[in-house]
């Protein structure tokens, strides 16, 4: 009873009041911009020049195939879900192996590895980036999905083998033993007890990487010069600069571009924002 | 079982691809990178060693350089102080609310998932000198800035727009780490200061700072590391522009190796880049775990 009093007061108080304000306001602040880009992107563009805070009077979906059109969006989304999904699968598969052997396994260099693969991610992208260019344009891997996945997998990796290091220590030695005990080898270990019940750091080091990926853009835009194979964010520069002025489909393309993060987000979102906070508190 | 554990065969099938990986595109391309640096290295022709010229020239003769450095080191310690203010005091707001923490915790972070790419755009299409804003300033009588073109003081107006977005776009992502940590502290401690007298803020200051010390060292290096390599929202809003006045570190970096392809010039840019991120977080640590032991 008491309790409950105090619950209701809690919620009355004028800090209170105060402090749901403030957050209110401020997810105003977080929202407004991205629901004015929907609204802009079905408006014309003397409807933008005019009044562009006002709602469309005619909405204008043909915004969004002139977009999907002129900024080749359709190719530009399956080469980002090629290059992010192939990643993914990779980047997760190496990624186990190693933080397996690191968390699980014993032998004297496990520290110092895993230690040398920390490191990576304090090292910024921009630091391979000539000397990479250089060797994959003489290898012919510039231009190809498969050049630039490979950075990605090596820079997924740092992470994905942090959090499945963490993921492997906290499982129990039982299992293993008695898996031994009963004949099963070392890769039944691994392919059959380890990553079965490793499902939720799969899940999450495979958002986050995913959702890294999907949005980068420096070496997208070093690595691949052809149209037909661009990633969406390389598109979207399409319609930068000064001069650029076709606001609408600019705004089109945006909303689709960033569509399935925010589908992916709105579902996900409680699990990735553990994932994130699991692996830097242990960290 | 031990014997298992100890398969120096499986230890090498299993760590092999990974760490080939990491040696072929990671470990060999920075030492080709230092390499590089000391080098005249323009695209077509094979480099030629020339010492630390490079290096001379970056820190001697180089405007833009200076302007890029300047831009990158307000970047990092606008974004350091006020994301870390705001994070943290964001969180400590969440963690105490008793209804909808979860989705305005969602909200705050959602941009932190987003492209800088596209919101990048987004933002410019705000500032335009003559659209966005402006027009609703207009409405209201004012005469609004050209925000994003305007290249006067010793921080231009674009730096500190710019500046603005990361931390509106970012903030998420330390009050997400903050409020991990703070869930984490045992709500007891909270209840013992309670009985004894202490108010909310003294509990704040005596039993959550202290024992959020070690996320600051986490939140603290993501960020200023973040913030040195800044490239997507400058990239995509103002371009360097107007004039290199908003030119950072990895714009920079960029424009040099793949506008005018002076690779070594740009080589010489990142291994300044990897210092700085090198120094700043060895810093973090330092300072931080110090402050640890004395108290």
């Amino acid at each position: 009873m008491a309790a409950v009093e105090k619950k209701k007061k809690k919620l009355l108080s004028p800090v209170m009041i105060l402090i749901y304000v403030l957050l209110i306001l401020l997810a105003f602040i977080y929202l407004a911009p991205l629901l004015w880009m929907l609204s802009v992107s079905l408006k014309d563009n003397a409807g933008v020049m005019s009044a562009p805070f006002s709602l469309p009077e005619t909405i204008h979906w043909k915004n969004y195939a002139e977009a999907w059109r002129l900024g080749r969006l359709g190719a530009a989304l399956l080469n980002s879900v090629l290059v992010c999904g192939a990643t993914l699968v990779i980047s997760l598969f190496f990624g186990s192996m190693a933080a397996f052997a690191i968390a699980r396994m014993k032998w004297k260099l496990s520290e110092l590895t895993h230690m040398f693969f920390l490191v990576g991610m304090m090292v910024p992208v921009h630091c391979i980036l000539i000397p990479l260019f250089v060797r994959f344009a003489k290898l012919g891997l510039t231009n190809s999905r498969f050049g630039l996945m490979l950075p990605y997998i090596t820079f997924s990796l740092p992470m994905t083998i942090f959090l499945l290091t963490g993921f492997f220590r906290t499982m129990p030695r039982e299992i293993f033993e008695s898996a031994a005990i009963d004949g099963c080898s070392i890769y039944g270990c691994f392919f059959k007890i380890a990553l079965p019940l490793c499902k939720t750091g799969f899940f999450i080091s495979g958002l986050m990487t995913f959702v890294g990926n999907w949005n980068e853009l420096l070496l997208a835009m070093v690595f691949i010069s052809d149209p037909a194979r661009k990633t969406l964010p390389v598109t979207l520069t399409y319609f930068v600069g000064p001069y650029a002025t076709n606001y609408v489909q600019m705004f089109a393309a945006i909303i689709i571009a960033i569509a399935p993060t925010i589908i992916v987000y709105s579902l996900f979102s409680n699990q990735i924002v553990e994932g994130l906070t699991a692996g830097a508190v242990k960290g | 079982m031990d014997k298992l554990l100890k398969d120096k065969k499986a230890i090498i099938l299993f760590v092999t691809p990974a760490l080939a990986m990491f040696v072929v595109i990671l470990v060999i391309p920075i030492i080709q990178m230092f390499y590089y640096s000391l080098c005249d290295y323009a695209a077509l022709t094979p480099p030629v060693f020339k010492g630390l010229a490079n290096y001379k020239k970056l820190f001697f003769k180089d405007a833009t350089f200076k302007i890029a450095l300047k831009n990158s080191l307000f970047f990092m310690i606008f974004s350091a102080v006020t994301q870390q203010i705001i994070g943290l005091f964001l969180a400590v707001l969440l963690t105490n609310i008793p209804r909808g923490r979860n989705l305005f915790k969602n909200i705050y972070y959602l941009p932190c998932v987003l492209s800088s790419a596209a919101l990048g755009l987004l933002w410019a299409f705000m500032f335009n000198p003559k659209i966005g804003i402006n027009q609703l300033l207009a409405k209201i009588g004012i005469k609004g800035p050209l925000w994003l073109m305007d290249s006067k003081g010793f921080i231009v107006l674009p730096m500190w727009v710019i500046a603005f977005v990361a931390l509106w776009q970012y903030v998420g992502q330390n009050m997400m780490l903050y409020m991990a940590q703070i869930t984490g502290i045992s709500r007891e401690l909270f209840e013992a200061s309670y009985v004894d007298g202490a108010s909310k803020p003294q509990a704040f200051w005596y039993i959550t700072l202290p024992l959020i010390k070690p996320m600051m060292i986490t939140s603290l290096s993501l960020n200023c590391i973040g913030s040195l390599k800044f490239f997507d929202l400058v990239y995509n809003m103002t371009q360097g522009g107007p004039n290199h006045r908003t030119e950072v570190l990895a714009t920079q970096l960029y424009a040099e190796g793949f506008n005018y392809f002076k690779y070594g010039y740009a080589s010489a840019i990142s291994v300044v880049l990897l210092v700085m991120c090198l120094v700043v977080t060895v810093l973090i640590k330092r300072v931080i775990k110090v402050e640890t032991y004395e108290s």
